[in-house]
């Protein structure tokens, strides 16, 4: 993916990335993650998971992982190896953003800290 | 979880509406998922606090609304041609409406609110009309039920109860009638092992299940054979008594209950929608004797009429099975049958009531969409170069208007999300406020049916306020608007002008219709507050008594419990007097015909049915009951089979002695009873006690004294009064210790304090009251906020023309005074438009006003004043504005 992945496939990748996880569970992580700027309501979540699938990025898990804290009827989604090649491109991405932008804020202009007065 | 929360289950059900504009495959799969996130989430936020929960909602809402057609279109595939064009336009016009609210806060709010204060007011009013007016009875075929009835128009009394030998007459020749039955309330002292309750439930006929064609859930039912005098001992009990008393227990049918300290056997189990009419946790057998001559006037009736007959029809038939009766022995048609619909018998008590409410609640939102339609005219005005600008650049008109509609469909669907919960915590508040005022088979409670009502309400308030708004661009003319400078960029045309005038002139007359019903109906409530019950009812604390035949057995056993009771009570600290007599102010009716001794019969043949109650000699102070003429009863005077001394309110001497200044001394008879020992001697004259409520005119009344009654005219059930200095929740548990002394398997029923009795006889009327001034408020809130807007929006428009009159050296107070009188102009037309509206409006309100006219001018002065005076305050905000106009920057523009 050249252009930017959005902000819900991020950070629901990101959720996954580190364990298999339900809907309510990724809605608990994203808020922590991003310090509760992100709250992903009921039909966006889903909606995302959804499409997600179709890139084949995540896959939804037969039945709930034996070790899960939460048992019951919640459907268990999982991130693929597609999934994580997709968040590692993206992460590259970001990241030559950040290198460039670090650069150019250390560059010629007011630096930090002295812009206001 | 607990407790029970309605109002999220309520959320959760409103959401699963809303979640049917995701696309049907979306829904099977991901529905559940969706749903218990959204309960989840709800049930967090609640916690934070009420504020955080709406946010919730709201933004959930949204999720669902902003979502739903991008997911739809994803599932098509790449969509095509208009369809594709529509839905993104759809979204896209939904995100600009978005925006634009987003930037304008204060008034969104103010939009909101206000629709969502109407929508709240109709939501419950419309529950409310719905459970008295529109819900049918649970039975099937609702509409083939009819009630029975006598009347006694020479009696005074428009229901006399039926006769039982009278029915019996009915069952056998009326044709009309799939069946007929009849039910007497009854209640009980159940005692069992845990302690003695007081319970109510009914007599009834064995055809009564038929009638309403009810099968028990367990067991069988009443037949013929056991409904016959001194009938054998058995009792179908209703589904909750089964519930609380037997567990639910399978195997109840065959055990015995001791009802009234006699075992009964238990024959059958009622299913809940069985509690008809109401509070129903029992049934016996009535077991009426036909032959018994005379006999009581007790009984409520209900038929079935066959398929196809009509009421008329089936009173026709009714009144030509009643006719052997007159034939043998009322010759002069006294008694007649009755028979209404059945709903209408029910809900005409509440019938004015009902109206009133639901034209309060239309009229709030009435206002509220005036008000909105002002809000949204008054800002496409002001937007009017936005819309060009985007016309200029492409867009048709159908498009612009298109955003428009959508903008107040969204405004709508918030709102009515919003109105919808805050009609159901109103509700929810109002049926808290009357807890057993309400018949058991009026359910109050927003369902299914009250959410369409209210999507209806925003759907149609939608298409009124987005309709005047949507219709501007296309009339505009594209360069004036785009043109910089002066009058062009904000003025309305003048239609424009006029609407925007006529939306407040109508919102102020509506709001004056509602203040002056609001004033009348709160006028009357605090006038009933200050009719005099006809006693003291401070510091006095009642309860009934009913001793069962089983264990006192005649007028020597029920007279030695009273007394004994009586003796007690006042040997107890704090009590200053106790007394008891057979009907309790507010509580039960027995009538009888007294006429003085000679007297020859009236003229009209009338002959008003009196109200007798049996009292101790400690009775009248304990109540606080005056005296007018003579004195109270001695407590040795009476004594059984001797004439009997009586004591009779003033309303009895008004009628039966009429130009007689002091019937003290003089003798009266019971109706055509010529022996000695039962004439009457009237000893004193009592004020009157407002014993049918202080709304409705007391009967003639007399008082016998307990200690003269005999084994034919003794009562066994009792109101107990005591008059004590002690807190109500002392006295309530020494009378309750005493009474367990002296039989502990005898309950104490309804223990309230006689100021609570009084109370809760005008509950309905303070509610009724309180709702509307709860809409008196609203309207005016929502007038004040029209004139507010519409003078904004003048001053605004006209910024240039005071700037230019300040130039030429108007004064402050001169500008002041052009903007207020603006105002007032229009509180003027409204007031004129709004007063005969009133006037027919509170003619219909007259039969709930005590003593105020429907055209009270103080109250309809008070009305204009307030109206009056709110504009003025909220015209000096904007004219204050006006008035603080620098001619420089005004000019300079």
């Amino acid at each position: 993916m050249s252009s930017d992945m959005r902000r819900h496939w991020f950070y629901i990748l990101l959720s996954l990335a580190e364990r298999d996880r339900h809907g309510s569970g990724i809605v608990r992580d994203v808020l922590t993650l991003t310090g509760g700027d992100l709250r992903l309501w009921p039909v966006t979540l889903y909606g995302s998971l959804d499409e997600l699938r179709e890139n084949s990025w995540i896959r939804e898990l037969e039945s709930a992982p034996a070790d899960a804290d939460e048992r019951g009827h919640r459907r268990w989604f999982r991130i693929t190896p597609q999934g994580r090649r997709a968040l590692a491109a993206e992460l590259e991405r970001m990241e030559r953003v950040v290198a460039v932008a670090q650069r150019r804020l250390a560059g010629v202009g007011e630096p930090f800290g002295e812009a206001s007065s | 979880m607990t407790a029970r929360r309605p109002s999220r289950a309520f959320a959760a059900r409103a959401y699963r509406v809303l979640l049917h504009l995701l696309p049907r495959e979306m829904r099977d799969r991901d529905g559940m998922e969706i749903e218990a996130l959204f309960v989840e989430g709800a049930a967090a936020s609640r916690e934070q606090g009420i504020l955080a929960f709406l946010g919730f909602l709201i933004a959930s809402g949204w999720d669902v609304v902003r979502r739903a057609p991008y997911e739809r279109w994803r599932r098509r595939g790449r969509p095509r041609g208009r369809e594709e064009h529509m839905v993104q336009s759809f979204v896209s016009d939904l995100r600009f409406a978005a925006r634009s609210f987003a930037r304008q806060p204060g008034a969104t709010a103010l939009i909101l609110l206000t629709l969502a204060l109407g929508v709240a007011a109709n939501t419950a009013v419309f529950a409310i009309v719905d459970g008295f007016f529109l819900r049918p009875f649970p039975f099937r075929q609702p509409d083939r039920l009819v009630y029975l009835n006598e009347r006694a128009p020479t009696w005074n009394l428009d229901f006399t109860q039926i006769n039982y030998p009278d029915f019996h007459t009915w069952r056998q020749r009326a044709r009309a009638f799939e069946s007929m039955a009849l039910w007497g309330s009854s209640s009980i002292n159940l005692a069992d092992a845990t302690g003695a309750d007081r319970v109510d439930g009914l007599v009834v006929t064995y055809d009564f299940p038929k009638v309403l064609d009810i099968r028990p859930v367990l067991g069988r039912t009443f037949t013929a054979e056991e409904d016959v005098p001194n009938g054998p001992r058995v009792v179908v009990i209703g589904y909750g008594l089964w519930q609380t008393r037997l567990g639910g227990a399978r195997d109840v049918v065959g055990k015995s209950l001791r009802i009234n300290s006699v075992p009964h056997s238990i024959i059958g189990v009622l299913p809940p929608e069985a509690d008809f009419p109401g509070n129903v946790q029992f049934w016996l057998p009535l077991g009426g004797d036909p032959n018994q001559p005379g006999g009581s006037y007790s009984y409520d009736g209900i038929a079935r009429m066959k398929p196809g007959v009509s009421v008329e029809q089936a009173r026709a038939d009714l009144m030509n099975a009643h006719a052997p009766i007159w034939a043998a022995t009322d010759s002069a048609h006294i008694v007649s049958p009755r028979l209404d619909p059945l709903r209408e018998q029910f809900a005409s008590n509440y019938r004015v009531m009902g109206k009133a409410l639901g034209a309060g609640a239309a009229l709030v939102l009435l206002i509220a969409c005036a008000n909105v339609a002002g809000a949204m005219l008054a800002r496409s005005i002001f937007r009017r170069r936005e819309m060009a600008v985007r016309m200029a650049l492409g867009a048709n008109a159908t498009r612009v208007g298109r955003q428009l509609i959508t903008e107040s469909l969204a405004l709508a669907a918030v709102a009515g999300l919003i109105g919808t919960l805050l009609g159901r915590w109103g509700l929810n508040a109002l049926v808290a406020a009357a807890p057993d005022q309400l018949p058991g088979w009026v359910q109050l409670h927003a369902d299914g049916r009250t959410i369409a009502f209210s999507i209806a309400v925003v759907l149609l308030t939608a298409t009124i306020f987005g309709l005047a708004p949507a219709l501007q661009p296309r009339r505009q003319n594209l360069a004036g608007s785009l043109a910089w400078g002066g009058g062009a960029r904000t003025s309305g045309s003048l239609p424009q002008r006029r609407l925007l005038d006529a939306l407040v002139v109508i919102e102020v007359a509506l709001a004056l219709v509602l203040l002056t019903g609001s004033g009348l109906l709160l006028r009357a409530y605090t006038n009933l507050r200050r009719v005099d019950p006809g006693f003291r009812p401070e510091g006095v604390t009642t309860f009934r008594l009913s001793p069962p035949r089983a264990k006192y057995a005649n007028e020597v056993a029920i007279n030695r419990i009273y007394s004994t009771l009586i003796e007690r009570l006042e040997a107890s600290p704090g009590v200053v007097s106790a007394g008891v007599v057979t009907c309790l102010p507010f509580s039960c009716h027995e009538g009888n015909f007294l006429q003085p001794e000679g007297a020859s019969p009236t003229s009209d043949g009338s002959n008003p049915v009196v109200l007798v109650r049996i009292a101790s000699p400690g009775y009248f102070e304990t109540m606080g009951i005056q005296l007018a003429r003579g004195r109270f009863f001695e407590p040795t005077e009476a004594k059984p089979g001797r004439p009997q001394p009586v004591v009779v309110n003033e309303e009895f001497a008004r009628a039966k002695f009429p130009g007689v200044a002091d019937p003290v001394g003089r003798r009266i008879v019971w109706n055509g009873d010529t022996v000695a020992s039962r004439k009457l001697t009237i000893v004193g004259v009592v004020r009157d006690v407002k014993h049918y409520g202080l709304a409705t005119p007391m009967r003639p009344g007399v008082y016998l004294s307990m200690a003269g009654v005999d084994s034919f005219t003794y009562r066994r059930s009792f109101g107990v009064a005591i008059r004590s200095s002690a807190n109500p929740a002392s006295v309530a548990a020494t009378a309750r210790a005493i009474v367990r002394q002296l039989d502990p398997e005898l309950p104490l029923i309804d223990v309230r304090t006689a100021e609570a009795a009084v109370a809760q006889s005008i509950a309905p009327r303070r509610a009724m009251a309180f709702a509307f001034v709860a809409f008196g408020f609203v309207a005016l809130a929502l007038a004040v906020g029209g004139i507010y807007a519409v003078l904004s929006y003048v001053v605004a428009r006209r910024r240039q023309e005071i700037g230019i009159r300040m130039a030429l050296g108007a004064r402050r107070s001169q500008v002041l005074r052009l903007v207020v009188r603006q105002g007032l102009r229009l509180v003027a037309f409204g007031v004129a438009l709004g007063l005969p509206l009133a006037l027919a409006a509170t003619g219909s309100l007259s039969e709930l006003l005590v003593g105020v006219s429907p055209r009270d001018p103080v109250t309809i002065g008070v009305a204009i004043a307030l109206l009056a005076i709110t504009a003025v305050i909220s015209a000096l905000v904007p004219a204050r504005r006006a008035a603080g106009v620098d001619p420089k920057t005004a000019l300079g523009d």
